[in-house]
C-alpha cells in the first residue's frame, strides 16, 4: 500500500528477544481501514492460532505470556488531517473484564510512531527482566529496564527522553498500579494522556514491557495532496465555526459536561443512587476553568484543545502542576462519591496519572465501597480506620493510592468493583457492565446510551456509541426507546471507524461520515463513501463480538446493572424512570443480524468474516 | 410569575455571577415564551442552543407555564 500507510507493522517476542517487521494487504487495509479494525483483524487471526495450538481461549489468563497486545495508527493519524496525534491499542483479552482489552489514546505517541516508521507494533511473549523498546527512524532496539521498574509515569517518560536526547519523542508507559498488575491499570503517553480503559497497562506489565519510545522524520505519502489539503482546511474551518469544538471544548475542557448532565437529572451520585448532586457546580468546568487552570493543552496536530494545565493552590490538595480532570475523572473520583472537591478530585487524578490507572473504574470503585460501607458490609478491620462515607474527601485520596500499590482496602479498589462488590456479598452494587465500570451518564434519563452500555463489547462504555451527543447534546427525545437501536447500531460502527482512521472522537460534534470519507480518499487514494465506511465499521465491531464470544460472551452479558432496569430514578427531571432494556436490545439484534449477542452465519458472510 | 435562570459555559460571559447554586431570580408576565425571555436576557437566539425547563428539553416557541419553574440555558457543549 503506497500511500497513507508506513506499510511497516513490528512483531515483537519478547520470549525469544525477537522482532521482525511483517506488512498488511492493501486488501486487508480496504476491509479494516487501520488502528481498532486492523487491530481486530489480527487478535481474531490470532484465536484463530491460539484454538489450533489446543489454548482454549475461554481459560486463557489475561496475563499469562500468550497474551497479544496491539499498538495501532491507522491511515488518517499522523498527517496535516486535524487532531490525528492519537492510537488504539488492543489486547486479547482484558485482567479486568475477560471481555476484549481495548482503549484509545491522545497525545502524540500515534503520529511520532508513524514518524519512526511504523503504523503498529504487535507484542507477545514476555521478557525474562523488564525491558523498554526504542523506534527511533525505523531503528527498533529492545532495552533493559530493571532501573525504570518502580518508575511512575513522569519520571518514566522524561528519563527516557532524556537518554535517547529526543526531547519531543513519543513514550508510551506503564507506572507502578501496571507493575502491581493492579486489573485498572492503563498505559500512560505523555504523562497525562491515558489508554484507559480495560487494563491494558496490567497486560503491558505482564510481559515485563515498561515502555516503548518513539520518534523519526518519516511522513505517511498523501495520494491526493492537493484534494487533501483542500478537505483539511474546509474541515479546520468547520470545527472553528462548530461552538462546541470552538469555544466550550478549548474554553472549559470535557468538565463542560459536568452542570449539563446534571441538570438533566442524570449526574449519577452516591454510586447511581441518584442522579442528581445538588453541589455539582463545585465540581464543573466552569469552576475548573475559574479556580484551577493554568493554560491548554492541545494533543499533537490538534485544532480543539480540549486538555487542561491545572494547578490547585488552596486547600489541603495543593499541587503546583498536573493536566486534567476530565468530566468523567471528575465525575467518577468527586461525584459519585459525593465529595464535590475540586482540590481531591485534582489529586486523585494526579495520582491515577502518575502511578497509571483508570480514573474511572477506580472512582467508581470507591464509589461502590462507599455505599457497601454505608449497608455494612465491609468489616472494620478491612476498613483499618478509613471513614468511608460519601463526601470524605481523605479517603478517596487515600484509597486510590492504596489501590496503585494494593494496600489494605485498596487492594480491593483495584480489583473493580464487579470484584470488590462480589467478595463483599453484594454484587448487585458494582455499576459495570461485562466487569467494566460504567461512565458518567444515567441511562435512565437518556436510553440509548443504556443499551450502548449493555451491548459494548469492551464493556460498561461511552465512547464506543456516545449518543448522548444526539439524546442530551442534540434533538432526540433522552427518554424514549424508540428508535434507539438504530441510533446505537450508527454511532458504533461510525466510532470504529474513527478509531480506525485513528484520530479524535470529539471531531464528530463538527464532523459526519462524508467528512471521513473525505479523510480517508485522498489519503489513501481510494474511492470510499460514507456508506462504505458504515459498512467497515459493522465489519469492525462484528469481528470484535466474534472474539469476546469465543469467551463465552454472548447475550445474556449484554445487560444493565440491577439498580438501572428495577430502581426507578427517585428524584429530579429524570424522575420514576427505569431502563426498558430488553425491548431495545430485541430491535438492537435483529437490526445487527444476531442471535443473543452472536453474528449469525447470514450476517458473517454478508460482511465477507468467514 | 417568579422565575429562576441558570445560565453555563460561555453565557456565563453576561452573567458572571449566575450559576446553578445561585440562580437568577425573575418576574416575567404569563404567557413568557422562551424566545421573549432569551432576549430579555440579551441574547442571540443562536447562541443558546439547549434550553431545559426543570430538567427536561424545552424549544424558544414553548411558553412559560409554571411559577418557581428553573430555565438552564446553555450553548453548544459537547465533551465525553
Amino acid at each position: 500500500m503506497e500511500f497513507g500507510y508506513m506499510n511497516k507493522w513490528l512483531k515483537v517476542n519478547l520470549t525469544l528477544k525477537e522482532f521482525k517487521d511483517f506488512s498488511i494487504s492493501e486488501d486487508i487495509l480496504r476491509q479494516f481501514v487501520g488502528g481498532k479494525g486492523i487491530a481486530v483483524h489480527l487478535l481474531w487471526k490470532y484465536v484463530s492460532k491460539l484454538e489450533e495450538k489446543g489454548i482454549n481461549v475461554k481459560d486463557f489468563d489475561a496475563l499469562s505470556s500468550e497474551n497479544m497486545l496491539i499498538f495501532a495508527t491507522g491511515p488518517v493519524t499522523g498527517t496535516r488531517s486535524p487532531n490525528s496525534g492519537r492510537h488504539h491499542v488492543m489486547a486479547l483479552k482484558s485482567p479486568l473484564t475477560g471481555s476484549i482489552g481495548s482503549g484509545n489514546s491522545g497525545g502524540r505517541w500515534g503520529a511520532k510512531l508513524k514518524f519512526a516508521g511504523y503504523d503498529g507494533i504487535v507484542v507477545i511473549g514476555k521478557a525474562e527482566n523488564p525491558v523498554y523498546i526504542s523506534i527511533i527512524d525505523g531503528s527498533v532496539e529492545i532495552h533493559d529496564a530493571t532501573k525504570l521498574w518502580g518508575k511512575n509515569s513522569v519520571e518514566t517518560s522524561s528519563h527516557l527522553r532524556n537518554k535517547h536526547d529526543k526531547k519531543r519523542a513519543g513514550v508510551s508507559c506503564i507506572g507502578p498500579a501496571a507493575e502491581n498488575l493492579v486489573p485498572l491499570a492503563v498505559i500512560m503517553n505523555e504523562e497525562h494522556r491515558a489508554t484507559g480503559r480495560t487494563g491494558l497497562g496490567a497486560v503491558m506489565a505482564s510481559k515485563n514491557l515498561k515502555a516503548i519510545i518513539v520518534e523519526g522524520n518519516n511522513k505517511p505519502i498523501i495520494a491526493k495532496p492537493d484534494e487533501f489539503d483542500l478537505k483539511v482546511k474546509e474541515h479546520v474551518e468547520k470545527l472553528k465555526e462548530h461552538h462546541t469544538t470552538a469555544e466550550s471544548l478549548p474554553n472549559y475542557g470535557t468538565a463542560i459536561l459536568v452542570n449539563i448532565i446534571n441538570q438533566n437529572g442524570m449526574l449519577p451520585t452516591r454510586n447511581w443512587q441518584t442522579g442528581v448532586n445538588p453541589e455539582a457546580e463545585k465540581i464543573s468546568g466552569e469552576t475548573l476553568t475559574e479556580e484551577y487552570l493554568i493554560n491548554k493543552h492541545p494533543c499533537w496536530g490538534c485544532v480543539v484543545a480540549c486538555g487542561r494545565k491545572t494547578k490547585v493552590d488552596k486547600g489541603n490538595y495543593k499541587i503546583t502542576y498536573t493536566e486534567g480532570p476530565e468530566y468523567e475523572s471528575i465525575w467518577a473520583l468527586g461525584g459519585s462519591t459525593a465529595i464535590n472537591d475540586m482540590g481531591a478530585v485534582i489529586r486523585a487524578n494526579h495520582y491515577c496519572d502518575i502511578f497509571g490507572m483508570d480514573t474511572i473504574s477506580v472512582g467508581s470503585s470507591i464509589a461502590a465501597a462507599m455505599e457497601l460501607n454505608e449497608k455494612g458490609m465491609i468489616p472494620e478491620e478491612d476498613l483499618q480506620g478509613i471513614d468511608l462515607r460519601f463526601g470524605n474527601a481523605d479517603a478517596v485520596v487515600e484509597l486510590t493510592w492504596m489501590a496503585a500499590f494494593r494496600q489494605g482496602l485498596g487492594f480491593w479498589i483495584g480489583e473493580g468493583s464487579r470484584k470488590m462488590c462480589q467478595h463483599y456479598g453484594a454484587p448487585d452494587l458494582s455499576m459495570s457492565v461485562k466487569g467494566l465500570e460504567m461512565p458518567a451518564y444515567d441511562p435512565r434519563g437518556a436510553k440509548g446510551i443504556g443499551l450502548n452500555y449493555a451491548t459494548g463489547n469492551r464493556g460498561g462504555c461511552h465512547v464506543t456509541g456516545y449518543t448522548i451527543a444526539a439524546e442530551i447534546l442534540g434533538d432526540v427525545d433522552r427518554f424514549t426507546t424508540e428508535g434507539k437501536a438504530e441510533l446505537v447500531k450508527i454511532f458504533q460502527d461510525f466510532t470504529s471507524i474513527v478509531n480506525s482512521s485513528v484520530n479524535c472522537l470529539f471531531l464528530t460534534f463538527a464532523l459526519g461520515l462524508d467528512e471521513y470519507a473525505e479523510m480517508i480518499c485522498p489519503v489513501t487514494g481510494w474511492d470510499v463513501d460514507s456508506d462504505e465506511l458504515l459498512t467497515i465499521g459493522e465489519r469492525i465491531t462484528n469481528l470484535e463480538r466474534m472474539i469476546i464470544n469465543k469467551f463465552g460472551i454472548t447475550g445474556k452479558d449484554d445487560t444493565l446493572p440491577k439498580r438501572l432496569l428495577e430502581e426507578k430514578m427517585p428524584e429530579g427531571p429524570s424522575k420514576g424512570q427505569t431502563v426498558d432494556l430488553d425491548t431495545m436490545k430485541e430491535e438492537y439484534y435483529e437490526l445487527r443480524g444476531w442471535v443473543n449477542g452472536i453474528p449469525s452465519e447470514e450476517k458473517i458472510i454478508e460482511l465477507g468474516l468467514k | 410569575m417568579k422565575i429562576f435562570v441558570k445560565v453555563f459555559a460561555s453565557l456565563r460571559k453576561k452573567y458572571p455571577s449566575v450559576s446553578d447554586l445561585n440562580p437568577l431570580e425573575m418576574e416575567i408576565d404569563k404567557g413568557t415564551t422562551l424566545a421573549q425571555l432569551i432576549a430579555r436576557l440579551n441574547f442571540n437566539q443562536e447562541e443558546v442552543k439547549i434550553i431545559l425547563v426543570n430538567g427536561l428539553r424545552a424549544s424558544v416557541d414553548d411558553i412559560i407555564n409554571e411559577e418557581s419553574s428553573i430555565i438552564s440555558l446553555f450553548p453548544a457543549v459537547g465533551g465525553g
